[in-house]
């Protein structure tokens, strides 16, 4: 144990310099943050430049998600599987509220994660900015497209993409009547019995700010009239659609459609012509962690077409995976065949998080 | 002396969080930065922007008071005053619905009452009924719901009100000629009524602070009270952490003020019931008519206790929750399910130690607190006494607020640990524990203790032999109390639970928010069976060692 | 002192005090309980605190025990000053090595007998075959030897508190203190009692301290009593001189009952060491001044029991007087006559006696040594 602390004194200084030169505008060279250099080693079958021996001495892995329980369970559990002698826990919250407890952690000089999951570029970006993520570059990084890691890569990459399309409760809604495009969310027979998710999601903000583009301001100003139920989870939104305590849902995601559809509900799913707003996974490892090594593995792990393909079968998941060689999602579908509506320009979508916020904050009463 | 010493204990447990809440209230600077840049009172004028919520609150506290009262009084004045059979065992089982957590009875009830998918109305549209017969999301749901789960103090305090009336007050008015009628109206009510209005300042002041029932049940239709706005506002994106701040101090002045009168008005000075003489109420015999009363006692049970318990074993021993399953609905997946969720298991685990060391120490230093305030004569223990009772004018979501911040910056690292939550919860238990065992230990005769005195014993051995045995029951009443409590507290471990320190209660509603409702069904099922097999055999070894008398 | 007194505790010699009080103050926040108290008690003597309720006897018993905080003053026992205001001295109760049996009896319900009375030697870690001899040793003094093993909570009123006395010198304190132990007895075994507890005192030899307000218990019991009222002492002395010579209305009155007669000095009637009284009404009485100050005015003490009633002039030559009978009351053992008497009623208590009509004139007399000049 001591021997990575020293080593993480030594990082911690060195991190320090490499993360305010993305500040300046530099790219940290991957030497700097790297002390010794290393050569990536195999562990089943994917390469990390992580030393499993000192990570499965660290023995733990903190691990912060925006998941549902099950869900965050879940990647915990594929982790475990592979790597049984480190222990999981994880803290769960919606994206927003996530972040706003590692940053207030970090402020009071409390250190306690290793990697961190969010369902939102922005608050990404951010940490990213403030120094939060640790320089890591991973072997597998290859498989991924420039458009699908950080920038400069090394902070976080885009672990599985959530689209998210129209919902309703098949029994109660008859075919002339279903839903076939976005601005069928604003009939009023919907009103008092729609859903969406709340503020801190991060795929609600890329659905606002996606659609508002398409379909200008007006668009969710409509929407607010129809009094819809906000939510934390898809799982309960479907939970509710599935029962009919909601009849339709606006943002009805994808891999919790096809969970449920499992399950047996009578649920249908509707992927209007414009697009499906889809939300990136992003997942990096935090700086100044208490398990380096376990966190640069996970990492790695997560990357790899092992992980990937638990991210994409477990069913508290269905993540689609951006890794250029993964294989089709459970369904049959591909990433690739649907039409995903991503912000164009991502600063700009950054720069209206607190707008988004305040509307839809009042939108929901508070 | 070693008392100042644990009253001072006592007060930081108290009063640190406290000053953190004030000072996140009056902090009108830059939220991220702590500590505070400026201060003011802006944060209280935030409040009057949410005018609806304040009208929920008192909608609902009030709606769900009146409730309790009704539900207290008439089971106070069947299983006080009349001869209904089986009194004494429903007495003991009016307790059961606390034990419950209000937790699960929402769950249960929206399962039950849900405008669309609730049992009740599924069946009442398969008998032909349209739209649904009841509503649980609303107000009067709600309130409902809490009259059912909270109430039970109210009736606690009512049946004490009318056992401690001198039976010959009502019997002069009978030999004077006056019906049976006439002598409860003249005579009884008016006597019960002013015990009956100082439960009933209580019970408003411990609904305004309401917190589960809410949370499951409006915050779905955004129909939010003033302990949701504040769970809402710290949890939401991006938090408004100092107008939440601010609704916690107004509404902790106002059961601050609440509290104050109820002492004033009934307690006349202290927060103890002193148990004076107690009298032999006159049990009326009511002939036939107590087998209906008979009837309203297992109604009222079967409301708070049977329906919730089988309506949550129907639904999680479904695939989705119906009225009217099918074959194929049913599973044992959610079980299965339940029992691997890492969170379950280590909540749980948690959950029970956290009670066994909340209880063990809790007992210790509330009985030493009570000790203190009651028995000894330094000068100073009315402070003590107002400074224990302090919590109790707190909702406990908002005392763990100030909790949170006090505790982050704290130089020793106990935030998001299960020391953190212990600390909670001792601190929010102070007034439940301290009156308890106080309330026995004021039976006891002081002559008893001053007595070994001159025989020459000193303190330790005194307490030892003397104090100690015969506080022993109240002692064990105290500890299987602070167990309980603990176990299903939610309003503080919700805000203060980290990665390692999961705790039960709040998991159950972290699942209903994030898994499916069969799933939270199985979880909160578990619960309940964990939890009632821990008090079986605590009070099977408590009653094995009661037996032995201290020789 | 009287020579059936049996020997004193070998610590105290026998002149010496064994408990002094000296100016004790007692006031709870400004509320006087006891406002200077001073008295001495003699070892082996039972000193009896006597008053009515309020009048700070208890208070004062409690402080010499050590459970009550005084205010100021000084309390000494064996000459070792125990509390004492000016020295900021106030020793425990634990540690004074005194006794004392409570009103309630303070029996421990959870005990047995035998426990309950063992615990004294118990704390002094006694030895387990001393503690059951001395035990059955203290049983058997108060006749409860059987009930040893009996659980303490089963036992009658009068049977728990021979169980507290026996507690209470099983250890052989030096002193024993009583706080109205009797109190909650009924009448007739409040009088049987008495009498075994006076013999016991005896038996022992232990200096007590006792608390009552039953006139009777005190008188029957004491050595010496110290009369209270409102926290201050009214009069000290042996039974016999309180109830003969009272040197106050208060006292007068409060131990047995007393005619009050107020009137003018005549000194020129004083003759043979008596003193003579004019009343308002014109007459004239003989009485004693016994030592007191004679004022120009003056209160005389005349006890109901020594106004002799007789159909026929009585042999005396002073102090008699006709009067009319008012009303005659039945009560038991004695009657009680009201009479007239100028503007004034005196009562007299005789032995049972056919009643006598109201309206019927009578002869009264009184002896003039019963006739007891009161102090100023």
């Amino acid at each position: 144990m001591s021997d990575s602390k020293k080593s993480n004194v030594t990082r911690r200084t060195l991190l320090k310099a490499g993360a305010a030169m993305p500040l300046l505008g530099i790219a940290a060279p991957s030497v700097l943050a790297q002390a010794p250099l290393k050569s990536p080693t195999k562990i089943h079958d994917f390469m990390t430049n992580a030393d499993v021996e000192k990570a499965e001495q660290e023995g733990q892995l903190v691990f912060y998600c925006h998941e549902n329980e099950p869900g965050t369970a879940g990647i915990m559990e594929g982790f475990r599987k592979d790597f049984p002698k480190i222990n999981t826990s994880y803290v769960r919250a919606q994206t927003g509220a996530l972040y706003t407890k590692i940053l207030s952690e970090r402020s009071a000089g409390r250190f306690d994660v290793d990697v961190i999951q969010l369902s939102d570029l922005a608050p990404a970006v951010d940490f990213q900015k403030k120094g939060g993520y640790e320089h890591y570059v991973s072997p597998e990084t290859p498989a991924y497209k420039a458009d699908h890691l950080s920038s400069p890569a090394g902070s976080f990459f885009w672990t599985g993409v959530d689209p998210a399309g129209i919902a309703y409760n098949s029994p109660k809604v008859s075919a002339a009547d279903a839903p076939k495009t976005w601005q069928d969310i604003l009939n009023p027979r919907w009103k008092g019995s729609i859903s969406c998710k709340i503020s801190a999601s991060g795929l609600q903000f890329v659905q606002w700010y996606t659609l508002r583009k398409l379909y200008g301001a007006g668009f969710w100003k409509e929407f607010a009239k129809q009094n819809p139920h906000a939510f934390d989870s898809r799982v309960q939104l479907f939970d509710r659609l599935a029962k009919g305590d909601d009849t339709i849902t606006a943002i009805g995601e994808y891999p919790a459609y096809i969970l449920f559809k499992d399950k047996g509900a009578k649920v249908e799913f509707v992927a209007p012509a414009d697009g499906l707003p889809a939300t990136p996974l992003i997942v990096g490892a935090v700086s100044k962690a208490p398990h380096p090594e376990a966190a640069k593995l996970f990492v790695d792990w997560a990357m790899s077409k092992r992980g990937q393909a638990w991210y994409q079968t477990n069913p508290n998941l269905y993540y689609g995976s951006v890794r250029t060689d993964a294989p089709p999602m459970p369904t049959g579908v591909r990433l690739g065949d649907l039409k995903l509506l991503y912000p164009a320009d991502w600063d700009d979508y950054a720069a209206n998080r607190d707008v988004f916020a305040k509307e839809w904050n009042g939108m929901l009463g508070l | 002396m070693a008392g100042y010493g644990v009253a001072a204990v006592a007060a930081v447990l108290v009063l640190y969080p406290v000053f953190f809440l004030f000072q996140a209230a009056l902090d009108v600077g830059d939220p991220q930065v702590r500590p505070p840049t400026a201060y003011g009172f802006d944060n209280f004028n935030g409040i009057f922007q949410y005018p609806q919520i304040l009208l929920n609150t008192l909608t609902v506290s009030v709606a769900a008071t009146v409730m309790a009262l009704v539900f207290g009084f008439v089971m106070a004045w069947i299983l006080t005053r009349t001869n209904v059979p089986g009194r004494h065992l429903f007495e003991q089982l009016m307790a059961v619905p606390y034990y419950l957590t209000p937790l699960l009875g929402a769950l249960a009830w929206s399962l039950l009452g849900s405008p669309e998918s609730g049992f009740i109305n599924q069946i009442w549209r398969a008998l032909g009924g349209t739209g649904h017969l009841i509503d649980i999301n609303t107000a009067y749901g709600i309130a409902w719901v809490m009259a059912l789960f909270e109430g039970s103090v109210a009736f606690v305090m009512i049946a004490a009100v009318m056992k401690s009336m001198d039976p010959a007050l009502e019997e002069a008015s009978q030999i004077i000629g006056a019906s049976r009628l006439r002598t409860m109206l003249r005579i009884t009510l008016p006597l019960v009524i002013p015990g009956v209005l100082g439960a009933a300042i209580f019970v408003f002041a411990e609904m305004l602070g309401s917190f589960a029932a809410a949370l499951v049940l409006g915050t779905p239709n955004r129909y939010y009270v003033i302990t949701t706005a504040i769970y809402q506002l710290v949890q939401q994106y991006p938090p408004k952490i100092q107008v939440a701040a601010a609704m916690g101090v107004s509404l902790f002045a106002v059961m601050f003020f609440m509290l104050f009168l109820y002492r004033r008005i009934v307690m006349a000075g202290s927060y103890v019931t002193i148990t004076g003489k107690a009298f032999r109420p006159r049990v009326a015999d009511v002939g036939p008519l107590r087998y209906l009363l008979l009837g309203v006692c297992v109604l009222y049970l079967l409301a708070a206790v049977g329906l919730p318990l089988v309506t949550l074993l129907y639904a999680s021993l479904q695939k989705i929750a119906v009225a009217f399953p099918t074959a194929e609905n049913w599973t044992l997946d959610n079980f299965r399910v339940a029992m691997t969720m890492n969170a379950v298991r280590s909540a749980l685990t948690n959950s029970l130690l956290l009670g066994f060391g909340t209880a063990t120490i809790g007992v210790v230093l509330m009985g030493l607190l009570a000790w203190l305030i009651y028995r000894s004569r330094l000068p100073g223990s009315g402070l003590i006494e107002y400074v224990v009772m302090f919590p109790q004018a707190v909702p406990r979501l908002v005392f763990a607020f100030g909790l949170m911040w006090a505790w982050v910056v704290f130089p020793i690292p106990i935030y998001g640990t299960l020391w953190l939550l212990l600390l909670a919860y001792l601190t929010v238990f102070l007034p439940l524990g301290v009156r308890t065992i106080a309330g026995v230990m004021l039976q006891i005769d002081k002559s008893l203790e001053e007595c070994a005195q001159m025989c020459g014993a000193p303190w330790a051995f005194r307490v030892r032999t003397v104090t100690i045995p015969l506080l022993m029951p109240g002692l064990i009443a105290a500890w299987l109390l602070l167990f309980i409590a603990s176990i299903r507290e939610l309003g503080a471990s919700i805000l203060l639970m980290g990665p390692h320190s999961k705790v039960i209660t709040p998991s159950i509603v972290e699942s209903w928010f994030g898994t499916s409702s069969e799933l939270t069904a199985a979880l909160a099922l578990i619960q309940t069976l964990v939890v009632a097999i821990a008090m079986i055999v605590l009070v099977a070894v408590t009653r094995r060692v009661g037996a032995h008398p201290v020789d | 002192m009287p020579a059936s007194l049996p020997e004193p505790p070998a610590s105290s010699s026998p002149s010496k005090p064994h408990i002094e009080v000296d100016r004790l103050e007692l006031y709870y926040g400004s509320v006087p309980a006891v406002r200077g108290v001073s008295f001495n008690v003699l070892p082996g003597e039972q000193l009896t605190l006597l008053g009515p309720s309020g009048c700070g006897k208890t208070t004062t018993l409690r402080a010499i025990a050590g459970l009550e905080q005084p205010t100021a003053g000084e309390i000494r026992i064996d000459g070792v000053i125990v509390y004492s205001a000016k020295q900021r001295i106030n020793m425990r109760a634990e540690k004074r090595g005194l006794s004392m049996v409570f009103q309630s009896y303070a029996i421990w319900p959870h005990m047995s007998v035998f426990e309950n009375v063992a615990y004294g030697l118990r704390v002094r870690r006694t030895g387990a075959a001393e503690i059951a001899e001395r035990v059955h040793q203290a049983l058997d003094m108060v006749q409860m030897r059987s009930f040893a093993s009996r659980r303490a909570a089963q036992l009658s009123g009068g049977q728990q508190q021979r169980v507290a006395l026996a507690r209470a010198f099983v250890f052989s304190p030096s002193v024993l203190l009583f706080d109205e132990p009797l109190s909650n007895l009924d009448a007739k075994l409040r009088a049987d009692m008495r009498i075994e507890l006076r013999e016991l005192q005896h038996r022992l030899g232990i200096t007590s301290v006792y608390v009552t307000h039953d006139l009777e218990e005190a008188l029957a019991m004491s050595d010496r009593i110290v009369v209270m009222r409102d926290g201050l002492i009214e009069q000290t002395g042996t039974p016999d001189e309180i109830y003969r010579l009272p040197n106050s209305a208060f006292v007068a009155d409060f131990v047995g009952s007393a005619n009050l007669i107020r009137g003018r000095h005549r000194a020129d009637l004083d003759t043979d060491g008596l003193t003579a009284l004019e009343t308002p009404a014109g007459h004239i009485v003989y009485g004693m001044a016994y030592g007191r100050l004679v004022g120009a005015e003056l209160v005389v003490s005349v006890r109901t029991v020594h106004l002799r009633i007789s159909a026929e002039p009585p042999a005396a030559v002073q102090n008699v007087w006709r009067v009319p009978v008012q009303q005659t009351v039945f009560q038991g053992d004695f009657t009680q006559v009201h009479l007239g008497w100028g503007p004034q009623h005196l009562i007299a208590r005789c032995a049972a006696m056919e009643p006598l009509a109201a309206g019927r004139e009578v002869y009264i007399t009184v002896e003039p040594r019963h006739v007891v000049v009161l102090g100023a």
